[in-house]
This record gives structure tokens, C-alpha cells and sequence, in this order.
């Protein structure tokens, strides 16, 4: 497999882990390719107009990839921080329908500004790595990364109160949670991760525009974790994985590949309703396997533990 | 859809054991990602490049068009036109004897699929690329082909600064800056009592909005300041609101920058709202694929063309001779024509550089920039007349023409009929 189509799994499962955080205390935002567009256009416009970021033109500079990645991550998570208190007093399927309206505003505000390029977006964007190959091995690390702290999450005072939130706020609210706070936190930490992974995907597509943003995105980034499964950061993790490369590895199919595609995120919640990865299956698949199922389990409360 | 269901209890651990876990759960977490890494990231093999070029299936070329999505409508005319071109040139010896091997991908109508696509045919090792069917998909792949030191020939893509993204990267289409205001002029020819022109775009799609700033200069340009612009969105269907608020401006020109499936609907919505002008539309709609969605209101549409199926030269006979034989009596579209010509030019290219150089004993990537100075510097009989190649890749083509839709009398059929 090639490492250009690695690297678009990678930015899936950044993307899937994005929903997860908020969906982990319950809420379900679907803001992430809102963030995820803020992200790509802080890269994009820094690193075509500014001369020390742009580097050589066709290059630039690793240093100034990473102040992309702190502004572009920092712009996400001011904006949710300003908007999320508000947002947040919704539920369920109304705080869904606010988010969808973010992305909705966000893309209709970046075709109207000018210095977005309108619907042509921005295109030309520098190149910090040479090859594919180098952006796959960046965002590995950073997808290590994130992946090590959405399961350091677990044992934090945060992961629990998130948990906690997650079974049941009115309970998680009388044993004095802060669940507002926590709320709110969550969405952040998803905000700024989808800011940080735009950066990255704006240099790596080349060209950014108003279409990353869109409500289909948003869609795709929720069945990530829909097919993967929202138990574990696992779940999302090979979901985004897996559906992103899906469409590329059913190339030999011919013209029937994107009915199967269907097929496949129809029939996944269908067999599997809490996702493909659940604790529980984990370790139904082996000794070795079945240590992080264990170790899933005890930290994540859920039905499987009856 | 749903949040997380309620549960019933909580994670008690204690933090011993947390310590203890959190170790393992490390390795487990490292384990999982190097096993991911290894089974998804691992690449196959030394870089083609650097090897011989691969003729053992024919000599191996790509195309990357819009089969899936939007813009499907216009891939499956360019398919069409390919794979005509590919039965004409493998039927008269191929590359001086070796038969020429075109793969065909899809790349949905969105840039990480052309990218994918791009890639995908890179490493297969072909020597020149066609595609990708949207400027803006093209923005997003040429660079990729341009880095590898790719040739691509952009049989469709018409925005302005697509050759310029590098010097490995061509086009045979005519970009909209020349043709859009050919249509104008001629609409303002058949009705010079046109006084007032109202403009429609889809502002979210690269190539409306870029297509209907030309419009709208070659406009103001005829003393025609536009009296209205409405905005539209790809994915819309219906336009009553803006076609009422334009008509409230009584236009008596209509000038579209649509894609096929939205501008369709436009046509028709427009003439059942009870326009009566003229209706000049961009390269978007240049398609009989909008025959079936505006059906008999597509007639007398007014749009620019880069193809005249009336040229009498032999390529384009050829043409015409594949695509009755193939598709039945219909006149091939520009989309074919361009698409057949993209290939064309490229294995005239190919034939010469063999000859001077044959491709079996040069390597990949050698070949591949030989092919890419062989392609500019030639000029070619091909079904959209004579063309040549700027030294950026820009297309220089001769003539051009503006045609009308007339649809047959049951509303299910129609041509592109050429104005003299």
C-alpha cells in the first residue's frame, strides 16, 4: 500500500478520535470537520502568504509546519471554547443539529471571505516533506500520541468524570462533577485536535477550499465511529482507518466498488451495533488480545462488564 | 446516532493497578499501531522509477477521471472518448509496434480521490497521466505527478493557472478566459436588442465561480452590466427563489455558469417560470448528459465550443466513424473529443521519442521527462483541428466555435447544433 493513502487513514482516524472525545461524556457533536476546515485554512493562508512559512515555495520549513499546527490547533479550540458553553447546554440530537449549523456557518462565511479564495479555495500550499512517506511517519507519531492520551484519559480525574457523564449526568452532577466543565473541556480538546489535524491535511492535499467543511464530512467522520465503535479509542481509531481506505483498496471491484462500500457501512452497525471494536470483542481474540480488552474493560464502564 | 446509552456503573481502579496497566497498556498501544503501520504502510518493493520502463502488458499510460460524484456526467463522456482513441491508435501499430496499455481509475469528484487515484497510477509505473477531470481536483493532484516528475495532459480542466502549476503538467483544453466570452458575442449577434443580462453561479464550485468572473467581464466588457447575479449552490434543485428575484429584473439574457445536473434544472425551471430570452451557458453544461434533465426546454441554449464535429480532418473522422459505430447516430461531445485528443497527442509524442529513443532500454523516470519535452514541442492533427503547446503546457488551438441546443421534437433527444 502506498504511503499517500496511508496518510489519508491517518487524518480518518485523528478525525474519528475527534468525535470520540466529546461523544465519550455523551455528547454528539458532529463541529469536527468545522475545526478540521479552520485548521487547513490557518495552514493554507500562512503558508502561501507569509514568505518565512512559505520557505522555498514548493517546501517549507518543518518549524513553521509546527506554529501551523499550535495556531491552527489554538484558533479551533478558542473558537469552541467561545461557542461551547452555549452549544453544550443541548442534547442528544439538538446539540447534533447546532454543530451541523457551525459547519454550515463556517464553510458559507470561508466562500465569502476574499481571502479564502472563495470556492476555489486556496491552492499552491507548500510542502514540508518531501514525500508521502514523511507526512505518514509526522502524523503516525501524532496519532501515537493522541492515541496514548485518549488511554491515559482513562485514569485521569477528566476520563472519569467524562465516563461518569457519559452513563449518567444527573448522577455525575450530585456527586459534585463539574459537568459543564467537563462538557466543555471535551469539546475543546476534540476542537484542537481537528484543528491540528487540518494543518496537516491542508499541506498534504495541496490545495484547500470551502468543500472539507461540509456537512457530508461531518457524516463521514460520525460513521468512523459509528463502524468502529465509541467503547474504546481504539474503535474510532481503526474505524477512520478502515472506512478511508476502504473505497482505495476495492479499486480491483471495478465500478461496482462504491455499492460495496455501502454495503459495508450499512451492514457494520447492522452486525455489530456497538461498533466493531468493543472491549468484549477484543478479548475474544486471543491471550495477547485479550490483556487490553482486560485492561478496556476495567477502566471503561459498560454493559459488557455484567 | 444515538449518545452513549446510560449505564450502570463506574470504572473503579485502583491506582496501583493503574500503574501496573498503564504499562502494559502502553506496549499494547504500541503494539497495536506498529502491527497497523506494518500490515497497512507497507510499501511494495524499489521505486519504479528508477527502473526500466514496465512494457511487458503494452506501454503503460493512466487516466484518472471523474466516474463517481458530480461530475460523474462528464467522466463518462471522456471515458467514452479514451477509450475510442485507444481501439484508433492500438488498431494503426500502437507505438511503433507495441500496443498502448491505458488504465482508467475513478476518482470520485473530490481532491482525495484524485490524489489516491494519481498516486495509485504513479506507482504502477505509467509513463504520462490524463486527468483529472475538475480544475479543482487538478489543483490538488498535478502537484503530486509534478513532484514524481509525471507528464499530465488535463483533457477538461479549463481555470485559469492550471499549466503553471509545473512544467510536467499540460492541457488541451481551452481554458474558459478564451472561449466563455465567444458565446456572448454571438448571442449578442442573433439579439442585438439585449439590454439586460442577469447571471447565475453556483458560488461553492471552483469552476462556476471561476467561470462566471470571465462572463461577467465579457459582459460589462459589451457595455452589459449585469442587472442582477444570483448565487446558487452545487447541490441545489430548486431555484425558484433566484429565478424569481432575477426575473423581477426583467433580463432579457440569461447567462449560466452551471454544472450539468444544477444548470439543467436551471434551464428548465427558468422556462417554466416563464422566461422567453436567451439562455448562454458555460463549459458546465457542455454535455448531452443535460439532455435528459432539461429535456425540450435545453433548446436554443447558447454555448461556446472547442469541437466542431463538422471538421473534416482525418482524426476527427476517425472519430466520428468510432463513435457512431460504438455510441449510434449521436455527434461525439467536446468532453470525447478533448478526451480522445489528450491521448492522442500523447501517443504521437511517444511514437516519436521511440524512435529517437527507444523506450525499452531508458529508465522510468528519463522517460518520462524525454516524453514531457517530446509532448511540447510538437504540433498535432487532432479532432479539435491543429494544435501546439505553449512552452508552460498551455494549449494553442485555432479555432473555435459557438454552437445551439436543438432538441428533437419529443424532448428526449438533441444536438449540439454549430453556428456558422
Amino acid at each position: 500500500m502506498d504511503a499517500g493513502l496511508l496518510e489519508q487513514m491517518l487524518i480518518g482516524a485523528l478525525l474519528a478520535l475527534s468525535v470520540y472525545l466529546p461523544l465519550r461524556c455523551g455528547q454528539l457533536s458532529l463541529a469536527t470537520p468545522g475545526f478540521f476546515a479552520i485548521g487547513g485554512t490557518v495552514a493554507a493562508l500562512l503558508s502561501t502568504r507569509i514568505p518565512s512559512f512559505a520557505g522555498t515555495g514548493a517546501t517549507s520549513p518543518l518549524p513553521a509546519l509546527l506554529l501551523e499546527m499550535t495556531l491552527g490547533g489554538l484558533l479551533a479550540a478558542l473558537l469552541a471554547l467561545a461557542i461551547g458553553g452555549t452549544v453544550l447546554r443541548l442534547r442528544g440530537i439538538y446539540l447534533a443539529i447546532a454543530t451541523i449549523a457551525l459547519v454550515e456557518i463556517l464553510r458559507v462565511i470561508t466562500l465569502n471571505l476574499s481571502f479564502t479564495g472563495g470556492a476555489l479555495g486556496i491552492f499552491g500550499i507548500p510542502q514540508p516533506f518531501a514525500t508521502a512517506s514523511g507526512y505518514a511517519g509526522f502524523t503516525l507519531v501524532l496519532l501515537a500520541l493522541v492515541c496514548w492520551l485518549c488511554a491515559r484519559l482513562e485514569q485521569l480525574r477528566l476520563g472519569r468524570a467524562m465516563a461518569a457523564i457519559r452513563d449518567d449526568e444527573l448522577a455525575a452532577a450530585c456527586v459534585g462533577i463539574d459537568t459543564a466543565q467537563v462538557k466543555l473541556q471535551a469539546f475543546v480538546l476534540s476542537a484542537l485536535l481537528a484543528g491540528l489535524t487540518g494543518v496537516l491535511a491542508a499541506h498534504f492535499l495541496n490545495s484547500w477550499n470551502a468543500k472539507v467543511g461540509s456537512f457530508d464530512a461531518s457524516i463521514t467522520t460520525l460513521a468512523f465511529v459509528v463502524f468502529g465503535g465509541s467503547r474504546t479509542w481504539l474503535g474510532p481509531v481503526i474505524g477512520g482507518l478502515v472506512l478511508t481506505a476502504l473505497p482505495e483498496l476495492l479499486r480491483p471491484v471495478g465500478d461496482l466498488r462504491l455499492i460495496v462500500f455501502g454495503l459495508v457501512i450499512l451492514l457494520g452497525p447492522v452486525l455489530f451495533p456497538q461498533g466493531l471494536i468493543t472491549p468484549q470483542r477484543l478479548q475474544g481474540l486471543g491471550p495477547w488480545v485479550a490483556g487490553l480488552g482486560q485492561q478496556l474493560r476495567g477502566r471503561v464502564p459498560g454493559p459488557w462488564r455484567r | 446516532m444515538a449518545a452513549g446509552p446510560r449505564l450502570q456503573s463506574c470504572a473503579a481502579t485502583s491506582s496501583k493497578a493503574g500503574i501496573r496497566l498503564g504499562r502494559r497498556h502502553r506496549a499494547a498501544l504500541g503494539l497495536a499501531l506498529l502491527g497497523s503501520a506494518l500490515s497497512l504502510g507497507g510499501c511494495g518493493g524499489p521505486d519504479p522509477a528508477q527502473q526500466a520502463v514496465n512494457l511487458s502488458q503494452g506501454v503503460p499510460l493512466g487516466a484518472v477521471l471523474a466516474m463517481s460524484g458530480n461530475a460523474n456526467v462528464y467522466g463518462q463522456d471522456q471515458k467514452t472518448g479514451l477509450n475510442l482513441a485507444l481501439a484508433e491508435l492500438n488498431g494503426k501499430g500502437g507505438i511503433n509496434g507495441k500496443p498502448l496499455a491505458l488504465q482508467i481509475e475513478d476518482s470520485g469528484s473530490d481532491e482525495p480521490g484524485a490524489n489516491a487515484a494519481f498516486t495509485l497510477q504513479i506507482n504502477r509505473g505509467v509513463l504520462a497521466l490524463i486527468g483529472p477531470t475538475l480544475s479543482q481536483q487538478a489543483f490538488s493532484a498535478d502537484p503530486i505527478a509534478q513532484r514524481r516528475g509525471v507528464p499530465v495532459v488535463a483533457p477538461s480542466n479549463t481555470a485559469t493557472g492550471i499549466p503553471e502549476i509545473g512544467h510536467f503538467i499540460s492541457r488541451v483544453s481551452a481554458q474558459s478566459s478564451v472561449i466563455a466570452p465567444l458565446s456572448i458575442a454571438r448571442a449578442l449577434q442573433l439579439h442585438p436588442q439585449i439590454r439586460r443580462a442577469a447571471v447565475f453561479y453556483a458560488q461553492d464550485d471552483a469552476y462556476s465561480s471561476a467561470e462566471t468572473t470571465i462572463f461577467q467581464q465579457a459582459l460589462t466588457a459589451k457595455g452589459l452590466k449585469p442587472v442582477t447575479v444570483q448565487r446558487t449552490q452545487l447541490n441545489d434543485q430548486d431555484f425558484q427563489t433566484q429565478i424569481s428575484a432575477a426575473l423581477q429584473q426583467k433580463p432579457d439574457l440569461v447567462v449560466l455558469s452551471l454544472q450539468a445536473v444544477d444548470g439543467g434544472n436551471m434551464v428548465r425551471q427558468l422556462r417554466e417560470l416563464g422566461y422567453k430570452g436567451a439562455i448562454v451557458v458555460g463549459n458546465g453544461m457542455n454535455t448531452p448528459n443535460i439532455y435528459p434533465i432539461c429535456q425540450k426546454y435545453c433548446d436554443g441554449i447558447l454555448i461556446a465550443q472547442a469541437y466542431s464535429p463538422e471538421l473534416r480532418t482525418p482524426a476527427n473522422i476517425a472519430l466520428l466513424r468510432r463513435f457512431k459505430a460504438s455510441q449510434g447516430g449521436a455527434i461525439p461531445p467536446q468532453l470525447t473529443a478533448q478526451a480522445w485528443t489528450a491521448l492522442q497527442v500523447l501517443a504521437e509524442a511517444l511514437q516519436r521519442l521511440d524512435r529517437r529513443q527507444p523506450l525499452q532500454q531508458t529508465n522510468l523516470a528519463e522517460a518520462r521527462k524525454a516524453l514531457m519535452a517530446e509532448l511540447l514541442s510538437g504540433t498535432y492533427q487532432t479532432p479539435l483541428g491543429e494544435i501546439r503547446f505553449t512552452p508552460e503546457g498551455e494549449v494553442i488551438q485555432n479555432d473555435f466555435f459557438v454552437a445551439q441546443v436543438r432538441m428533437d421534437p419529443s424532448g428526449k433527444s438533441g444536438r449540439f447544433a454549430l453556428l456558422p
